[in-house]
Parts: structure tokens; sequence; C-alpha cells
């Protein structure tokens, strides 16, 4: 039996729904027709579209888990309520620890700004303090390698040049709990090698990982334990055999739709 | 009670940095690239003035009796200004920064607290140009000037509570940005900045009177211009819509605030 202590993530049955129906806001015109549209309000409830159904596990303590599916199967919203972006609709998440989320890096940036200006800006919005960068400020510009074009707005970087730094920013701290959006795949080669290594180093030194991607081989590399989601439902937990049954399905799927094709 | 301070003081360490960066971005944006920099925010309201000022006093023979009418007319302008100005910004703040509220947990409410505050920076510089135009008008100090903050904070508290409830609007009605510069537009008038208030029928007059910002207008003209000490029914109205607002904007704010997510 594992200490309740150890526990870092505790997803309590949640469910997630979203309302297709929903289209940026609301517009009067639309909203003075559908009064007279029976049909159209009777439909509201079918537009409904659960992203997760009672998706229920627990994570310990230095745990890597990785999640699996198919696009549009969930994960992202799943990492997403586990950081606190979203509220579940139905369920409860705890999390017992400060999380690093790396949902989608450098989405504090702003263009206008330099890249001195962002470091503390993003920092900022990551949650770090203003002491905690001023001391890791040097190891930032190191790791990103960008130290001539420190005072040069992000706007007049290279995509590549802006996700070093991103990346360098997000990685900088030790967090209890690391959300990683399959974002392993950053700048030229050298750099990836770079923070691929950093990535392990960061998996490695014990803490809590929840780790998306579609790379199922480094999902084998990294993972202690691997949950499949699909259509927002967890379909298999457990250990890496996991990914086989995932690809199984599908290829099987695959062939399925082109034996729905010829049909056709 | 000492729940209630420590959870503000905690709020603070935590993303009082934040707060502080956010304000310091829209500074260093504002300004980049402009010749003049800060300058403007000098220069803006005396330009204002001047032009309205010659509108006003020449062509529609405006005058108070009594006092200088360019210091009449630049209080109210400064104090109106703040607020259509710093409301306006605070409206689109939430909808301007989904990309962010999308993929990191930050507490919403600070991206129009933190408009609220930059544009109450600018509005302690255009100050300057307010005491340029009251020494030189002859108006002269006194010293109840020193209560004058007392309307500083109820016009940014009111502000801030307007923000709060024009940026949740806003999230769910995006027509509100055109809705609300018509609003604006029909407020400018409808509050005393370029005319007296005893040329209008009383009781018109006596509905106007609700208006908050005539509260704080007012409020800062008996001291400015007549030299008096404000009375208690003064204090009392600026205090009293000030804080309404200001716990209406943070109880619908906060009603809402997990829903703006389903609607980026």
């Amino acid at each position: 039996m594992k200490k309740k202590e150890e526990i870092m993530i505790d997803v309590n049955h949640v469910s997630m729904r979203f309302n297709l129906g929903i289209e940026k806001g609301f517009s009067l015109k639309q909203g003075f027709i559908d009064l007279f549209n029976k049909e159209k309000r009777k439909n509201k409830k079918k537009n409904e579209f659960w992203a997760l159904k009672d998706v229920d596990f627990k994570i310990n303590k230095g745990e890597v888990v990785g999640f699996i599916g198919s696009n549009g199967a969930g994960k992202s919203t799943l990492l997403k309520v586990v950081a606190g972006v979203m509220k579940p609709t139905k369920g409860s998440v705890a999390a017992y620890g400060n999380i690093c989320p790396m949902i989608e890096l450098g989405a504090g940036f702003d263009p206008q700004l330099t890249a001195r200006e962002n470091i503390y800006l993003n920092g900022a919005v990551m949650g770090y303090s203003k002491a905690l960068i001023d001391s890791k400020f040097d190891e930032i510009v190191e790791f990103s390698e960008l130290k001539e074009f420190l005072d040069v707005p992000v706007q007049n970087f290279s995509s590549g040049m802006t996700a070093r730094l991103a990346f360098s920013i997000a990685t900088i701290v030790d967090p209890e709990i690391l959300i990683v959006d399959e974002i392993l795949s950053v700048g030229d080669i050298a750099f990836q090698a770079k923070s691929e290594a950093k990535m392990l180093s960061m998996i490695g030194g014990g803490t809590t990982v929840l780790y998306v991607s579609h790379s199922l081989e480094s999902i084998k590399k990294l993972c202690d334990r691997v949950i499949w989601i699909e259509h927002g439902v967890v379909q298999k937990m457990g250990g890496k055999e996991v990914c086989d049954d995932y690809l199984k399905f599908m290829e099987k799927k695959e062939a399925g739709d082109k034996n729905g094709k010829e049909g056709n | 009670m000492v729940k209630f301070i420590n959870n503000i003081k905690y709020t603070w360490i935590k993303y009082g940095f934040l707060l502080q960066q956010l304000v310091s971005r829209d500074f260093k944006v504002k300004y980049k690239r402009s010749v003049l920099g800060i300058f403007w925010s000098l220069l803006y309201p005396i330009l204002m003035m001047t032009v309205m000022a010659i509108v006003f006093s020449n062509v529609f023979k405006m005058s108070t009796p009594g006092v200088s009418y360019l210091a009449y007319l630049l209080i109210g302008l400064t104090y109106f200004n703040y607020f259509s100005e710093a409301s306006n910004l605070a409206m689109s703040s939430v909808v301007g920064n989904f990309s962010l509220i999308n993929k990191v947990y930050i507490p919403k409410y600070i991206f129009p607290l933190s408009k609220c505050l930059f544009v109450g920076i600018n509005f302690l510089l255009t100050l300057i140009p307010l005491y340029v135009v009251i020494l030189a008008t002859g108006t002269g100090l006194n010293w109840w000037h020193l209560l004058l903050p007392f309307s500083f904070i109820c016009l940014f508290l009111f502000t801030v509570g307007m923000g709060f409830i024009l940026s949740t609007i806003s999230v769910f009605l995006r027509d509100m940005f055109y809705i609300y510069g018509i609003i604006v537009t029909i407020w400018t008038y409808l509050t005393p900045i370029m005319y007296d208030i005893n040329i209008i029928n009383p009781t018109l007059q006596f509905i106007m009177k609700f208006n908050p910002l005539y509260q704080f207008i007012n409020f800062a003209r008996s001291i400015i211009l007549y030299g008096n000490c404000p009375t208690l029914g003064q204090f009392a109205g600026c205090a009293v819509s000030a804080l309404v607002i200001f716990f209406i904007g943070i109880f619908v704010f906060k009603k809402n605030q997990d829903k703006f997510i389903y609607y980026v």
C-alpha cells in the first residue's frame, strides 16, 4: 500500500463538457432567430461534447506517466484540467505541489519587447519570483545561446530562436510536478539534443511528470506508466504494453478506414 | 479577518511581481519607438484642453463665473480621461489575453487590474499639466489639496469595478466593444466636464448627481477651484459610489470567470 502523502495528483472522476453550440460569444440576431426556432433549442442538448468522461486516476510522487491517444482524444484537455487552467464540469482534481505547465511555450511573450524583458515577463507568467529570475538569468541566457540577441525585440527572432528562449525559461526551475505537452523537438539538431538531455535530467530528478506525446518510442523510454485515452475515456492504464495495444488499435482503425473508403 | 489579510499577503507575494511586470510591459510597449515617449502623457491633456477650451469658450460661449474656465475644464478632463481610457483597456484585457488564459493558470482579474494601474500611473503624470494650469490661471493652492488622493482612490476603485463588469460582459458579448464606445460618448456629455451643472434644469440636475464621475470631479473642483473642504455628503457620495461598483464588479467577475474559457 502506498502512503497517502505520496500521492501527488488525484484526479477524481473528472468529466469535462464543452458546448459545441457556443460560437464565440452570442449574437443578438442569432439569439432572436433561435427564440422562434424550437428545433434548435432542442438540439442544444445534442450539441454537447464530452471531452473527458469520468477519468479517474492517482499519480504518485516521482512517477512518470505518459498519455497516448489519437488527436482530439482529450489528452490536452486533461492536462489543462490538472494544471488548473480549466475547471472540470464534474469531479475534482487535487495537485499536491507546485506545477510547471509546459503546455505551450512562449505563450506569455510580448513580441515588441526584447529578449531580456521577455525573460522577466514570461518568468512572471510562469509564477517565478523576481529573485529567482535574477539568480537564474545568466543560466537562461547561456542555455538559450542567445547572448548577442538579448536586446533585440522577440518579433525579430526566428521561430526556432523564440522556442529556444521559451524552453530555457520554462525549464529553469525544478518543479514538483511537470506537465509536458510534446515539446522535446525544439530548435535545431544541436539544441534538440541539449533540450532532450535537460528534459531527461528533469524527469530523472524525482519529479512527477505528466507527459503527452505521439512518439511511442519516447513514451516507452521515459514513462513508468502509460494511460491511453480515446474519446475522453480511459481505455487502458498500465505499463508499457499499453503502447502496443494502442498501436494495434490504430492499425486496425487505419485498415478499417481504408476498407470503408473502398467499400464506398 | 486575519485569514483574509494573510490571503491578500499570499496573493501579493505570488502575483505582485506578475502585476508589476504586466504594468511595466504596457509602459514599454506604449512608448516604444515614439520620439517624445512619455512626454505625450503630459502633452496630450494640454492639447486636448486647448482644443476644447477654444471650442467651448469661444464658439459656445461657456464660462464658469468666479473661477478659471481652463482649470474647471481640465479637472473634468483629467478625471474623465482616466476613467474612459482605463475602462476601455480593462474591457478588452481579458479577451486580448485569451491565449495566455487558455494555457497557464493565472488569476484572471490581474488583467483588468493591471490596465487600471497602468493608466493610473499615466493619470498621476497628467496631474503635472493640471497643476501647471492651476498655477498659471492664478487659481492658487490651499491645504485641502491634501484631501485629493481620496478622490483618486475612489476613482480608481470605481474604474476597477467597471473594468471587471465590462471585461466579463465582453467575453460573452463581443458587441460590447462597440456599444461601450457609444456609452462613453454619451457619458462624456452627461458629465459636467465642459459645462456648469447649474445651467441644467433642476430635475435633470438631481438625476445627474447620481453619476459617480460627477461625484469625484465635483469633489476635486470644490477643493481646487473654490478652496472649500468637501462636505460630508461629498465624501460619502464618492466613497459609496466607488465601493458599490467595486464590489459589484468583483462579484460579477468572480461568478463568471470559470466560464471564460469556453468562450475563447
